[in-house]
């Protein structure tokens, strides 16, 4: 967890050419580097610095390290136990049917057909839109009096009375984790087409010739050869999806009485409700820890071995 | 024969069908809204198709807000961080594909943990970073930021894009005696055109949709963005769902030709980056 | 020689950086505002060091109100040409973050908005003015009625800020569905429960009450938890009772959350159970609910949404046995940051805000009860749906006007806290006793730490 291990220097081993590079390398790296350094590690420093502070905005006259104090605070809050389960049901059902229907959507894409450019850019639109905004066009939808989505199940008789979407506990988690998944097929989607169009034509003709049927072609070549692009944007969204909080945040707000909170939004809850900075970069620390412990047991179980290449 | 062929060709036309409606019905349901008059908001039984369709909404947001300098400030804003985002990464990018050097895993596990980092927590000190430089109210601020942002996923998609470009293509121009970045720009830009444009529509994206730090950093009407002043139409009293509505659908246009322009470079482009075997 | 070329192209990327990045800053700094940009470098050139620029910064953020403020500022710069006022206007949901965030900064904030919420932090932390050197020799702070005074000095008897406007809460009704029912006006929280059970009809969605169970629904528990209590609660120290313990041990308060449930259960939208500010106005004016308990302001929201004659204000129902109705008045108003370099004029432009025409003009534009005592014998306020506020102060034995415990370091957190609660306690999750011990349990270690 120790951040900014990048180097000072950079010397050159001599693969590519000759060792003079290392002037080249190092300026063009030197961009990033600050700029990440500057920008993202150093606030970061200072931001977790205040998880071992009393960094309340009540009174910031008397700040003073307190140890482990906002930690155990923290992880003593029942809330912050909901947060947790809660994140696990939010990263795995949205990862689960994100994966399985963006998958199938690109199967379905893979192979040309008339308007297929059209239709692309219509579905995959979503990702295009904010977080945020989603989340309002969703709760505006979902809205037990004049919404949209009850007002289509009635018509279609499939219920009688309106479901409280995102007022009974229950549905609300199921029904943030639906606008979830429908904003994040797409990236998907689009990922997994782009891994099948890479798949080299003569793999299939020389399975065409062996007489493999298609659901052999899927398993025995496609599968294996989109694996690496699979794992690897599934541990990005895994990350992405527990640090999003703008969805959850403009639909319910962690509500009602606490069941949609995952540990973004608790997170931001800290702040906003209780001005309790401390506490609030104390969980921000165990969210980090949490995904880094996540990422090197997932990259263990998957023996995928560029762990940096996401 | 025909028939056997005919169902799955059938249930493909319909699944495609159902998550065509699926996904764009969100966009087609705030798009009525937004033709709907103040009155009939709340209608019960819903109209799916306005009965009378009115611009007013669309009107009244320019009217209440400076919407047309929010628009620029946007374009400006994700327009200047697409392009710095992909020029740093570009560079980073292709060292990193292209040589081994002590620090080079070191870099990529730094960028990679960035990922991981929930912006709150580190919110208070960049506001104080950003008034110390002065920068507060200015839309430096934010594609300074939001470049910073793009960098460390964008210098990876890149290096992956490089790293399939077969070393060869360069070491062919660099003997025809261009320099390195000569050879990088005549020979393998165009190569990598379609990955070039996923990326800036990527970061483009990213930017233009960003809005805590917008709200934190910008407080001046000349230097908003689009999402802190829809974020404005949230009042105490209620969401104004007329100019809420309006403005999605203003706020999405430019981005839907972005899409609808590059929306084949975005699977191309990902193509490239993706064959690693 | 290839290396020279590569350092000096990136060395020229790298200075083109810069100069974005440098031209970026000056091209921003000097288009100003659009309407005063011109005439604002003219008149820094004129003057030179004569203009004072002023930074002012609301919260409770809203178009409307942003116009109505633009309109006052605009004046006082005719009265005062040299100085300038720049209102930033934070949107609402994320505003008094940002404030804390600017003021962290020492940022020269100069007037700033200042509520009862916020009073008690901004003054711990030194980030706002003790105003009393100014309001010594103000000639209208004694024209200032009692809640306002009260509401300025809220904190060590100190006046932090200078109220523009005081949020007493009222009932809303449907004029009409009463009449049409044969219904009597509420006068009791019995009355509310019988009157909007008859008025439920979910087939036609249509319910009594705009229940609030979303953020906020703590302050719905607050002031039905002191009417029920009445008397026995020690006024500047709202939530506990004359014996020091905390007024969630009384029996009165179990019999206040019976009602409050009940309200939920058999009278009110299921939906409601989220609802905060903006669904609740929206079921009242939208036609779906009977009844709605809120703030003055939304006085000029149903005049625009719902038609004269269909609705009517009346006084905050009474809690039985104790035949009192009791609330707070919240204020919130103007005070000056404490990093300002012209606190001189800072005060200038509140005290311009704060005289009896400018309030009396902001708090009818506004819909807040004004702070001056003279706009009593304003006929906006003694006729019309403003007259209800004019009777609840007319009786102040009946209704009583308590204070929050704004000064406790847990209140935020609190406020976060009980509105969990109350959730888990409308869905059956918790009882009434539950909640009541965990609340209890809170204060009592609020109290000790204080």
């Amino acid at each position: 967890m120790k951040p900014e291990p990048q180097p000072k220097e950079v010397r050159v081993l001599p693969t590519f050419k000759v060792n003079k590079h290392g002037l080249y390398i190092f300026l063009s790296l030197l961009p990033a580097l600050i700029l990440v350094s500057l920008f993202i590690y150093y606030p970061l420093l200072k931001g977790a610095i205040m998880a071992f502070q009393s960094y309340s905005l009540f009174d910031l006259t008397n700040i003073q390290f307190i140890g482990f104090e906002n930690f155990k605070q923290v992880l003593a809050d029942p809330g912050f136990r909901r947060a947790t389960i809660n994140s696990f049901y939010w990263i795995f059902f949205s990862l689960i049917f994100q994966l399985s229907i963006g998958f199938f959507v690109a199967l379905l894409l893979k192979k040309r057909f008339r308007g297929r450019g059209v239709y692309q850019a219509l579905v995959f639109f979503p990702w295009a839109m904010s977080g945020f905004l989603i989340g309002i066009i969703w709760r505006w939808m979902y809205n037990g009096q004049s919404g949209v989505i009850n007002d289509l199940l009635i018509r279609m008789n499939l219920i009688e009375t309106p479901i409280p979407f995102l007022s009974e506990p229950n549905w609300a988690m199921v029904s943030v984790i639906i606008a979830n998944i429908w904003y994040g097929i797409t990236f998907f989607a689009i990922m997994i087409l782009a891994a099948l169009q890479s798949v080299p034509e003569e793999l299939y003709e020389a399975a065409k010739m062996d007489g493999a049927n298609k659901l052999q072609e899927l398993i025995k070549i496609t599968i294996p050869f989109i694996l690496p692009t699979i794992i690897v944007t599934a541990l990005l969204r895994v990350i992405w999806i527990l640090n999003f909080p703008d969805l959850i945040y403009a639909m319910t707000n962690g509500g009602p009485a606490g069941s949609t909170h995952i540990l973004s939004t608790f997170m931001l809850e800290k702040i906003i409700y209780g001005q309790d900075y401390g506490q609030a970069a104390a969980t921000g620390l165990i969210i980090i820890l949490l995904l880094i412990v996540f990422s090197i047991f997932y990259l263990m179980a998957t023996k995928f071995d560029k762990a940096g290449d996401f | 024969m025909r028939k056997i062929i005919n169902w799955p060709s059938l249930a493909k036309i319909i699944f495609l069908g159902v998550f065509l409606i699926f996904s764009i019905f969100p966009l087609y349901w705030i798009f009525i809204t937004s033709l709907k008059p103040k009155e009939d908001m709340f209608t019960f039984p819903i109209k799916y198709w306005p009965e009378t369709i009115t611009f007013e909404n669309y009107a009244n947001i320019f009217q209440i807000s400076n919407f047309n300098v929010y628009i620029v400030n946007s374009l400006i804003v994700a327009t200047v961080a697409g392009i710095f985002a992909l020029i740093i990464a570009m560079l980073g990018g292709y060292v990193l594909a292209r040589f081994r050097f002590i620090g080079k895993n070191q870099v990529i596990f730094a960028f990679f943990i960035t990922q991981m980092i929930p912006i709150f927590i580190a919110l208070a000190p960049l506001y104080l970073l950003m008034s110390n430089l002065d920068l507060l109210n200015r839309l430096p601020s934010l594609f300074l930021i939001y470049t910073v942002m793009m960098i460390p996923f964008c210098t990876v998609i890149m290096k992956s894009f490089f790293e399939r470009i077969p070393p060869s293509l360069e070491e062919a121009a660099m003997i025809d005696g261009c320099s390195r970045i000569g050879a990088l720009f005549r020979v393998i830009f165009p190569v990598m055109l379609p990955g070039i444009a996923a990326t800036f529509i990527f970061a483009f994206v990213q930017s233009w949709n960003e809005l805590f730090l917008a709200i934190m950093f910008i407080d001046k009407e000349e230097a908003k963005t689009i999402p802190v002043a829809m974020n404005s139409f949230i009042t105490k009293f209620d969401i104004d769902w007329g100019a809420m509505s309006a403005a999605t659908v203003i706020s999405v246009i430019p981005t839907l030709i972005l899409f609808a322009i590059g929306q084949k470079y975005i699977v191309e482009g990902m193509t490239q980056g993706s064959i690693k075997g | 020689m290839k290396d020279q070329l590569t350092k000096g192209l990136v060395l020229c990327f790298s200075m083109i950086l810069v100069l974005i990045i440098i031209s970026g800053c000056s091209d921003d700094s000097s288009s100003n505002d659009n309407a005063t940009g011109d005439d604002q470098d003219d008149t820094e050139q004129d003057n030179g060091s004569d203009t004072v620029t002023l930074r002012m910064v609301e919260s409770l953020t809203s178009p409307a109100r942003t116009e109505l403020l633009k309109g006052m500022i605009e004046a006082f710069e005719d009265e005062n040409p040299t100085i300038k006022v720049e209102l930033i206007s934070p949107p609402l949901q994320s505003a008094d973050e940002k404030i804390s965030q600017m003021l962290m900064a020492e940022e020269d904030i100069d007037v700033l908005e200042v509520r009862d919420q916020t009073v008690k932090q901004f003054s711990n932390n030194s980030f706002i003015e003790d105003l009393s050197v100014y309001t010594s020799e103000w000639e209208n702070w004694d024209s200032l009625n009692d809640i306002a005074k009260h509401g300025a000095t809220s904190i060590d008897e100190i006046p932090y800020f200078i109220p523009y406007g005081i949020y007493e809460k009222t009932l809303f009704y449907r004029k009409d569905w009463f009449e049409e029912a044969g219904l009597d006006v509420p006068e009791t929280w019995e009355d509310v429960y019988n009157a909007a059970t008859t008025l439920t009809d979910p087939s036609q969605n249509r319910y009594g009450y705009s229940f609030r169970g979303g953020a906020g629904s703590s302050d719905y528990v607050e002031f039905m938890t002191w009417s029920y209590v009445g008397e026995n609660i020690v006024q500047d120290d709202g939530y506990f009772i004359e014996d020091g313990s905390p007024m969630f041990t009384t029996d009165e308060a179990v019999d206040a959350l019976e009602m409050f449930v009940k309200i939920y259960e058999d009278a009110s939208p299921p939906d409601s159970i989220s609802w905060s500010y903006p669904e609740m106005v929206q079921g009242f004016t939208s036609g779906t609910t009977a009844m709605l308990i809120q703030d003055p302001e939304v006085i000029v929201t149903a005049e625009e949404n719902m038609e004269e004659g269909t609705w009517d204000t009346a006084p905050l129902p009474k809690g039985t046995p104790s035949g009192v109705a009791q609330q707070t008045a919240g204020t919130a108003g103007w005070g000056i940051g404490a990093f300002s370099e012209n606190k001189e004029e800072a005060w200038k432009l509140i005290s311009f805000l704060s005289s009896p025409e400018q309030n009396l003009h902001f708090a009818k534009n506004n819909s807040l009860i004004p702070v001056h005592k003279s706009a009593g014998d304003d006929s906006f306020f003694k006729e019309g749906y403003f007259s209800s506020y004019i009777e609840m102060n007319a009786k102040p034995d009946e209704y009583l006007i308590a204070d929050r415990p704004v000064d406790y370091k847990g209140w935020g957190e609190y406020r976060g806290v009980a509105e969990k609660d109350i959730q888990s306690l409308l869905l059956g999750d918790i009882t009434i006793e539950d909640a009541l011990q965990k609340w209890t349990d809170y204060w009592v270690d609020q109290k000790e730490q204080q």
